[in-house]
């Protein structure tokens, strides 16, 4: 087991670039490698000892053997754990944009807030985020109409704008509130939402399912009532209590499903 | 609005002239033109004429650089273009945002520069149309010239725009009022159908007005699509609509032989932004299925979608283009203009032909403040009071020949009207001298790190 620990002792005004430093590519790296390298920063590299302390210990015979360690406040590091296939990888602080994104397997933590774009186009693995994401988590890249396949997104904090956008595949549990346009053009994948919802869930969804437990602001009107389920099974897993389910979204001929609980939701029924 | 009587005091008439105002591109005007000024504009609406007849009050006329003291010092070219060059080449996340209303020809030496130091290149798209850009690339772009709708269309929709004031020549020559092939009476013929929150002047002389409520824009069109589909609506009201308005508006739309739906920053940057346009853009799908609907973005600046066209075919993304690693890159959020100043990323902003100062957010200027500000432009406004190298240049369409795109994408050809004030330069040269000057310093630093 190798732990590679970095420790920030200088924030950047502009935002470093961390794909290259994840563990598939760095599993056989000494200290002295990470001293030699440079990190992307702007249309410059510069070494990465001007912004961190690095310790590494132990050996990795490959990365899934590998735990990075990234203390501090990472708000201006973009792309942690960027197409990572296999390790861990644990924030200490709040990671920037496109945390996650394009990974294949392996687990990244952030104990704080995620900025926009965490686990964009994930294929698998796990990301699970302490504090708060911004928008267009576990989204496509822009244009493209297949997000997220594959892995979960756990986020205990709330959730921003079109969550999961074009997911197909995988699973996203939020524990907070969600903004709009959560599972907008989803056509797989499950969606758990605990808290509020503000608007306009699944917009222009094809398939897929979406839960929410808590309050749903307003309802799109593609959506058509289906009946009221009790104690629902989606994905493998179940939910106690009643559930309005509704069918959509019709205007894209959608077969997904809309869970919302009846409790909290009578105005609809 | 007081009488103005006509201008006769004039020694020649430039025809068939173009408006370097908004996306209409009007290429029918004529520049009344006396001692190399243009006294007078004929065709043009109020705006564009009172834009191409110079304000040579409020010209930049010469190079000039910020002091010690704070304020802006006149220099000669080399000094301002060095000083210039300097910034850029030393720069680590430079911006060059702008572009929108210069022409295609300096664009083009502007995509070398970028690529040469690696930086974010972004046009006013990033604060207008940019969702709607968004949404084409996800779902299409159901296009058609001002021409064919001009000659086909008998319903006119407008949404979240307000073309009687920010486009006034767009009805009279491109959509509503002219006699078109089929549609031989002109205004007779059409129906104009406003949908838009605010009562607007176009709203008033519409023959419809749907006023949706704010930020309702994608519940509105979700049920319209609904409608389509053969749903009856539940809910009584959508987004303050009662739902028979909706059931009737749909039926009308299926109805028409050929519509065209304009929209505006009324649906870019409300709630819902890409998604609004999206919706729309589906929903035109949805109606093709019965007849021809195409849409078009209301464009701002007269070259604005000249940008996105030309970035688009060269770099493959439409604006916001990043090649801060070598190749370009895109991505909303990270590479646009005002997430990296409010970010406080950018250490250099290069602004062509914009005026950043009077438009950015609070936060986004207040950095502006901060960092080293290149202006390009012909007049001085809130962004001169914020740059430390302004370099005249020269007015496109009217002192300098370009070319540029309106806003359905057809590209015109500006013609030159009068000769500019001999202490400024045209864009096309600034930028081209300035990527000579950068190549220089960095090929200086290339062999000082070979050895």
């Amino acid at each position: 087991m190798k732990t590679i620990t970095l420790t920030l002792k200088k924030k950047s005004p502009i935002a470093l670039e961390f794909d290259e430093l994840i563990p598939d590519k760095v599993f056989d790296w000494e200290k002295v490698d990470f001293e030699k390298y440079q990190v992307p920063v702007g249309n410059r590299r510069f070494p990465l000892t001007d912004y961190f302390d690095i310790e590494v210990e132990g050996d990795a015979a490959g990365p899934e053997e590998v735990k990075m360690i990234l203390d501090g406040d990472f708000g201006r590091v973009k792309y942690i754990g960027c197409k990572m296939g296999a390790g861990e990888i644990i924030v200490n602080g709040d990671a920037d944009l496109h945390c996650g994104a394009e990974m294949e397997g392996g687990k990244i933590t952030v104990n704080g807030n995620a900025e926009s774009y965490a686990g964009r186009e994930m294929k698998g693995g796990e990301l699970e985020i302490m504090g708060n994401t911004r928008e267009f988590c576990g989204c496509s890249y822009i244009g493209d109409w297949r997000g997220m396949s594959g892995g979960k997104i756990t986020l205990h904090g709330s959730a921003g704008k079109q969550l999961g956008e074009c997911l197909s595949g995988g699973e996203i549990y939020v524990k907070g509130d969600c903004d709009i346009l959560a599972g907008i053009h989803m056509n797989k994948g499950f969606i758990q939402i605990d808290g509020d919802v503000t608007r306009w869930p699944g917009g222009q969804m094809k398939n897929g399912n979406i839960l929410v437990k808590g309050k749903l602001g307003i309802l799109l009107e593609g959506f058509v009532y289906d009946s009221v389920v009790a104690d629902p099974v989606i994905d493998g897993k179940s939910f106690s209590g009643k559930y309005i389910k509704y069918n959509g979204d019709i205007a894209v001929n959608g077969k997904g499903n809309l869970y919302l609980n009846a409790e909290k939701n009578r105005e609809f029924l | 609005m007081a009488y103005e009587p006509p201008v006769t005091d004039y020694d020649e008439i430039v025809e068939n002239g173009t408006c370097a105002f908004c996306g209409c591109n009007c290429d029918d005007l004529d520049f009344l033109v006396k001692d190399g000024h243009v006294v007078g504009v004929r065709h043009a609406c109020r705006l564009g004429a009172s834009k191409v007849m110079e304000d040579m009050d409020q010209r930049l006329l010469v190079p000039m650089i910020r002091d010690e003291n704070g304020e802006l010092q006149e220099v000669d070219w080399d000094t301002a273009l060095d000083k210039a060059a300097e910034l850029i080449a030393n720069a680590v996340r430079p911006i060059f945002y702008g572009w929108s209303e210069t022409s295609i020809e300096t664009m083009k030496h502007g995509i070398r520069l970028g690529e040469l130091v690696g930086a974010v290149l972004d046009n006013q798209a990033t604060i207008c149309h940019g969702p709607s850009l968004q949404a084409v690339q996800n779902v299409g772009y159901p296009v058609a010239t001002l021409g064919e709708i001009k000659n086909r269309a008998d319903m006119i929709v407008y949404t979240g725009s307000n073309p009687m004031n920010s486009h006034p020549r767009h009805l009279s020559r491109y959509s509503t009022f002219p006699r078109g092939w089929f549609r031989q009476r002109g205004r007779f013929d059409r129906t104009l159908v406003t949908m838009d929150p605010k009562y607007s002047d176009t709203a008033k002389m519409s023959d419809i007005w749907i006023g949706f409520e704010q930020n309702g824009d994608y519940g509105f069109y979700n049920a319209i699509r609904a409608a389509l589909r053969g749903k009856e609506i539940d809910q009584d009201f959508v987004s303050g609509i009662p739902k028979e308005d909706i059931m009737e508006l749909a039926e009308a739309m299926k109805n028409v032989q050929f519509g065209a739906l304009y929209f505006g920053l009324g649906l870019t940057h409300t709630l819902s932004k890409q998604r609004n346009i999206d919706m729309a853009i589906e929903m035109l799908a949805d109606l093709n299925k019965y007849t021809k609907w195409v849409l078009t973005p209301m464009r701002g600046h007269f070259n604005v979608n000249g940008f996105n066209i030309f970035m688009a075919y060269e770099m493959g993304f439409p604006y916001g283009v990043d090649f801060c690693r070598g190749y370009p890159r895109y991505m909303n959020g990270e590479t646009n203009t005002i997430d990296l100043l409010t970010r406080k990323e950018c250490d250099v902003f290069m602004v062509i032909a914009a005026d950043p100062g009077a438009h950015y957010p609070g936060g986004a200027v207040k950095h502006l403040a901060e960092i080293p500000v290149i202006q390009v432009d012909i007049h001085w406004g809130p962004s001169t009071e914020i740059a430390d190298v302004v370099l005249p240049g020269s007015f496109i369409g009217v002192e300098c020949a370009g070319t540029s795109y309106r806003m359905d994408g057809v590209p015109i050809h500006m013609k030159k009207a009068v000769d500019k004030p001999e202490t400024c330069r045209d864009d096309e040269w600034i930028i081209r001298e300035l990527h000579e000057r950068v190549q220089k310093i960095k090929a200086e630093e290339a062999a000082v790190a070979s050895k």
